[in-house]
């Protein structure tokens, strides 16, 4: 029957303990590894889930007003012509637009809905169904209610108007969007409050959004608003997912070469680990052989004192990453993540348990380790003791 | 018994430098005699000693204990012959030096994974018998060179060997503890064991439980 080698493992903790000053030094930089690893991968499965499930609750098609490359407001009639496209189920007429708020330096999104209008998205119909948005009302994200109330503005807000005055809408209520992205930085209120703070006519739209009832039929069904307005962009949501997807991956990239100088670093260690023992370390080995362990048994003893650093390193990586990432939300790292385009007020990071890239993480840095500890001694025990201890 | 025969053993430093350790030597010891091997620095006592422990093979030739070629051993074999059968006590103890006394003695034993009762055992015989029960928990380079070689004696016996090796015990001892150390040997070879010894200290070459004392010089038998 296996028995354990408790006197074996006594030994290995023994033999780290000796060692103490070296051992914490290796420790501390394979946890710093995992954690910088970790972090990164966490934040960037938590953004990337965001993101699709941003991504999964935007409209199937978006028709938009091109003059010049740039986008102007389109006629709500346009809406009523697209409806008569065969597959079309709904086409609303979008009113939304984005405001600075320069005394926080943070953007809102603001959107208009019609509260008897069947709306775009599952947020903004029970936006609609729960609050009363008829007057000078609004509802805010959580983000900018944050925002808002950071700088006194607890009830009401006074808006800018192109021309230089005021408008003064009172907040009405607090909403949560489909995703945290999302809800975070939106004010929604009336078409014509809206109209008023981004001057347009009660005639135009940003612009407008269109229902398939096959989503099969989206790239079809764009093709004939495309023939049929030749002057308007027309994107699909399949469109915005690439667009989306292709800030995230230049992001990533910046992670990625983070991830790069840490894993270079990390080699270096284990090349000096793996490139050779000290005089001591090599006449212990000596010594062991001498007075009767076998190659195995050094390595056995090797290997267990491999793994208790690299396991521990990496537990404590781990742990370490999962309370800056979830608890602490981050600070510094994510800035890499959060740009102008993307996200604008603060958001929380969606917890994600990705077991794959903890599995990824352990196989780059513990076996590694455990093989860089492994190696040299293996190299030692194999030569004939006499000629070690000598 | 032990028998090396036509054994010669080279030492390589590298292709341009090689030394000639013993040359074409035969020897036969029988069981629980002590030998004294005699000699000055470098005439090849201690090359002997490694090979009779198969601490190292020799170029040619052959070393047999019991019946069994020591000397074709693979590694893994040979240390398991080391550790049933062979005591060696160093010339410098080859202790660890930030161990314990009793970690130090119980090393030979951790391989083959004992209970916790044979271990305390084993141990309580060996540190009764050589005097250091009151150091088993000191660290070892902070004993002086009498106790620190108890404690190599005390590893060497704590799998009880049939065949005792020192290699220069005494180079590192006064007077007393050279002649306590000869005690040791004495009341070993009563338990029947086969003991060599390498030395050029003279305290060895009169003493009357010696069965045979042997002269090396430049890797040969004089």
């Amino acid at each position: 029957m296996f028995k354990i080698n408790l006197h074996l493992i006594e030994y290995a903790i023994n033999t780290i303990l000796r060692s103490k000053t070296k051992n914490i030094f290796i420790t501390t930089i394979i946890t710093l590894l995992v954690f910088l690893l970790s972090s990164i991968f966490l934040i960037s499965n938590s953004i990337k889930y965001e993101l699709n499930q941003t991504v999964d609750s935007l409209p199937q098609i978006i028709v938009q007003n091109l003059k010049g490359g740039k986008s102007y407001d389109i006629k709500t009639k346009v809406a009523n012509e697209i409806l008569e496209i065969a597959g079309v189920a709904d086409a609303i007429p979008r009113v939304w637009g984005y405001y600075y708020f320069q005394k926080a330096g943070v953007n809102f999104s603001l959107i208009g809905i019609d509260q008897y209008e069947m709306k775009y998205k599952n947020s903004l119909t029970k936006v609609a169904q729960s609050f009363n948005l008829e007057g000078e009302s609004m509802v805010v994200g959580t983000g900018v209610q944050k925002t808002l109330q950071n700088n006194y503005y607890d009830k009401y807000f006074n808006f800018i108007k192109p021309d230089g005055g005021f408008k003064k809408i009172d907040i009405g209520g607090v909403f949560d969007g489909d995703t945290q992205l999302e809800s975070n930085d939106v004010i929604v209120m009336s078409n014509d409050n809206l109209r008023e703070i981004l001057d347009m006519r009660s005639s135009r739209a940003t612009d407008i959004v269109v229902k398939v009832n096959n989503p099969e039929e989206i790239p079809m069904i764009a093709s004939k608003i495309k023939a049929k307005y030749p002057n308007m962009r027309v994107v699909t949501n399949e469109d915005l997912k690439i667009s989306y997807a292709n800030i995230f991956d230049y992001k990533s990239g910046i992670f990625l070469a983070l991830s790069l100088i840490a894993l270079f670093t990390f080699f270096i260690i284990i090349y000096d680990k793996a490139s050779g023992l000290s005089s001591e370390e090599k006449k212990e080995i000596g010594i062991l052989k001498s007075i009767g362990w076998k190659t195995d048994d050094v390595l056995k003893e090797k290997f267990i004192e491999g793994s208790i650093i690299s396991l521990f390193a990496y537990m404590a990586g781990i742990i370490l990453s999962f309370v800056f990432v979830y608890i602490f939300q981050a600070p510094g790292i994510r800035l890499i993540f959060e740009g102008f385009s993307v996200l604008k007020t603060t958001f929380e990071l969606p917890f994600v348990f990705d077991m794959q890239t903890l599995s990824l993480i352990f196989f780059i840095t513990v076996p590694i380790y455990i093989a860089a500890t492994i190696v040299p001694s293996w190299r030692t025990a194999t030569l004939d003791a006499d000629e070690v201890i000598r | 018994m032990i028998e090396l025969k036509n054994i010669t053993k080279i030492y390589e430093a590298n292709k341009h430098n090689k030394v000639t350790a013993l040359d074409n030597i035969n020897l036969k010891f029988n069981e629980g005699e002590l030998i004294v091997l005699k000699g000055s620095s470098g005439s090849g006592k201690s090359t002997i000693l490694s090979l009779i422990a198969a601490l190292s093979k020799p170029t040619s030739g052959e070393v047999i204990v019991d019946d069994k070629r020591i000397s074709k051993l693979p590694d893994n074999f040979a240390s398991l012959y080391r550790r049933e059968h062979i005591g060696f006590i160093f010339q410098k103890y080859n202790l660890i030096p930030t161990l314990s006394v009793k970690e130090n003695i119980l090393l030979p034993l951790i391989p083959n994974n004992p209970d916790e009762n044979e271990c305390d055992f084993k141990l309580k015989t060996v540190l009764d018998k050589f005097n250091i029960s009151h150091k088993k928990d000191s660290i070892v380079k902070n004993l002086s060179g009498g106790e620190q070689q108890r404690v190599a004696i005390s590893r060497a016996l704590i799998n009880d060997p049939k065949i005792i090796i020192a290699d220069e015990p005494t180079a590192n001892l006064d007077e007393k503890l050279s002649l306590d150390f000869c005690d040791i040997l004495k009341n070993l070879k009563t338990q029947n064991k086969t003991i060599i010894v390498a030395t050029h200290d003279p305290i060895f070459f009169d003493l009357e439980f010696v069965d045979k004392i042997i002269e090396i010089k430049n890797g040969t038998i004089i």
